[in-house]
């Protein structure tokens, strides 16, 4: 079940960013939903789910940006990863707590994406972080947010079915 | 007995004046109506007020009647009505939509026919899977003879390059993101420089030497320089020229030709010139464009 939910998510995501989020769009930016989805599976499922997902949903993504192709790949996997380590280590997570850690993961995520574009000066680095990486991170942080609402009480009862079985 | 003989008596008194009248009316016409006409008078302002009122009591029942019992019908009618505007609507949208379609379809192939270039046409399926490149993806791939490095253009003029491709699909690096650099050339002065994307969603020539007398307005197309694009595709128009104290070259800002963000179908250019006479033909038509006043 949790397989053909993350092919699913692994077929799905990638797609529906590139064909219709465009009109959901804030000033032009758009939420990364395989970074959400990676950090959702991370917080959710455990830090290895999230790095193999966000691996897979940056190598698609990779596929589909103009970019260089390593950058998704270690991005989403990265995330991924992390919310799996936070997840592991917070013993109460709320929607506030998820909502600032998705919109930090984003922050780093889009650091290491306005590095790699070589920004010509604090001016240029300035105005991605105004324009491009700010408004993402609170997208990002906002659907992770709603997402996570959506799903807690599925996931407290996985939990305390998993705890209970321990 | 005696009520019935009274009941006798006054029908033949009625029987009797009603014959006179008659007779009357046969023989004396216009007196008899002036005298009935001056006893009606009277008669007809009595009436006047029932009448008055038994009326409006008529209007209103035909006013409740039209207004709201009869109106059953029309309220369906209206609702029947309205969903055929609707139907309307839907197919005059959907024709309004064919037409242009059509007349897109058009310019694309009067494009293509005139076109100096091997091109391919390709649909814009998305756009870049995130949100720091300017890219879009085309739904034709290597299956379709799609290579990197391929030029991508519209009827109005150049739109990007290819920089990445799959089997089924594309993706094109635009003519405004900072990475790619396209040579371009002033019309009206012939210089030469390097249009390069901005982060402001624009492109900028570069390079241009500082003796030019470029100005906002001047148009630049491809120089035909680099591989991917034949000569003279429009590529923008100056807004404006920016020319530092100690600085080596002049450098000036591009409005697109092309409005990137409402792309459907575009031509990706497979080889820059078809064939020789091709090349020839459409650097003499450049020449002579140069020539007129």
């Amino acid at each position: 079940m949790k397989f053909l939910l993350y092919l699913l998510l692994a077929l799905v995501v990638v797609p529906f960013q590139t064909t219709l989020l465009h009109y959901a769009s804030v000033f032009g930016v758009r939420p990364d939903l395989g970074l959400v989805a990676a950090c959702l599976v991370g917080f959710l499922g455990g830090e290895l789910d999230g790095l193999i997902l966000g691996l897979i949903l940056g190598c698609f993504q990779d596929m589909l940006s103009a970019g260089d192709l390593w950058i998704n790949v270690v991005t989403k996997g990265g995330s991924g990863f992390l919310a799996g380590l936070a997840g592991r280590h917070m013993a109460h997570i709320t929607p506030a707590v998820m909502t600032a850690g998705l919109a930090i993961i984003s922050c780093l995520s889009s650091a290491v994406f306005l590095y790699s574009m070589n920004p010509a000066g604090l001016d240029e680095v300035w105005l991605g972080v105004r324009s491009t990486v700010l408004v993402q991170a609170g997208l990002d942080a906002a659907l992770g947010a709603g997402l996570y609402l959506v799903f807690r009480q599925r996931w407290s009862d996985d939990r305390m079915v998993t705890e209970g079985a321990l | 007995m005696a009520i019935s003989r009274s009941t006798y008596g006054t029908r033949r008194l009625a029987i009797v004046l009603f014959a006179c009248l008659l007779i009357a009316l046969f023989l004396l016409p216009s007196q008899s109506q002036r005298l009935l006409q001056y006893v009606g008078g009277p008669l007809g302002q009595v009436l006047s007020l029932p009448l008055a009122a038994f009326s409006s009591v008529d209007h209103g029942i035909a006013d409740i009647w039209n207004g709201y019992v009869a109106l059953q019908s029309v309220h369906e009618e209206n609702r029947q009505l309205h969903r055929d505007i609707e139907l309307l609507k839907g197919q005059n949208n959907q024709l309004r939509e064919s037409v242009t379609a059509v007349q897109r379809y058009e310019t694309l192939l009067n494009f293509k026919q005139q076109s100096p270039s091997q091109t391919l046409a390709a649909q814009v399926i998305g756009r870049d899977a995130t949100n720091w490149y300017r890219g879009m993806i085309l739904n034709k791939g290597e299956s379709d003879g799609v290579k990197t490095e391929m030029g991508v253009v519209t009827p109005a003029g150049v739109v990007g390059r290819v920089v990445k491709t799959n089997s089924t699909s594309s993706v094109v690096l635009l003519v405004t993101d900072p990475n790619n650099a396209i040579a371009g050339v002033v019309q009206r002065t012939r210089d030469e420089g390097i249009v390069e994307g901005t982060s402001h969603g624009r492109a900028r020539l570069k390079y241009i030497p500082l003796l030019s007398r470029v100005q906002a307005g001047d148009r630049v197309v491809t120089s035909g320089l680099t591989g991917a694009f034949p000569r003279g595709l429009a590529i923008g128009s100056l807004i404006q020229v920016e020319k530092s104290e100690g600085d080596l070259f002049q450098s000036a800002e591009i409005e697109p030709e092309v409005d990137l963000s409402k792309l459907d179908e575009v031509f990706i250019i497979t080889a820059p010139y078809e064939d020789a006479d091709a090349a020839q033909k459409l650097l003499q038509t450049i020449h002579g464009d140069r020539k007129k006043p």
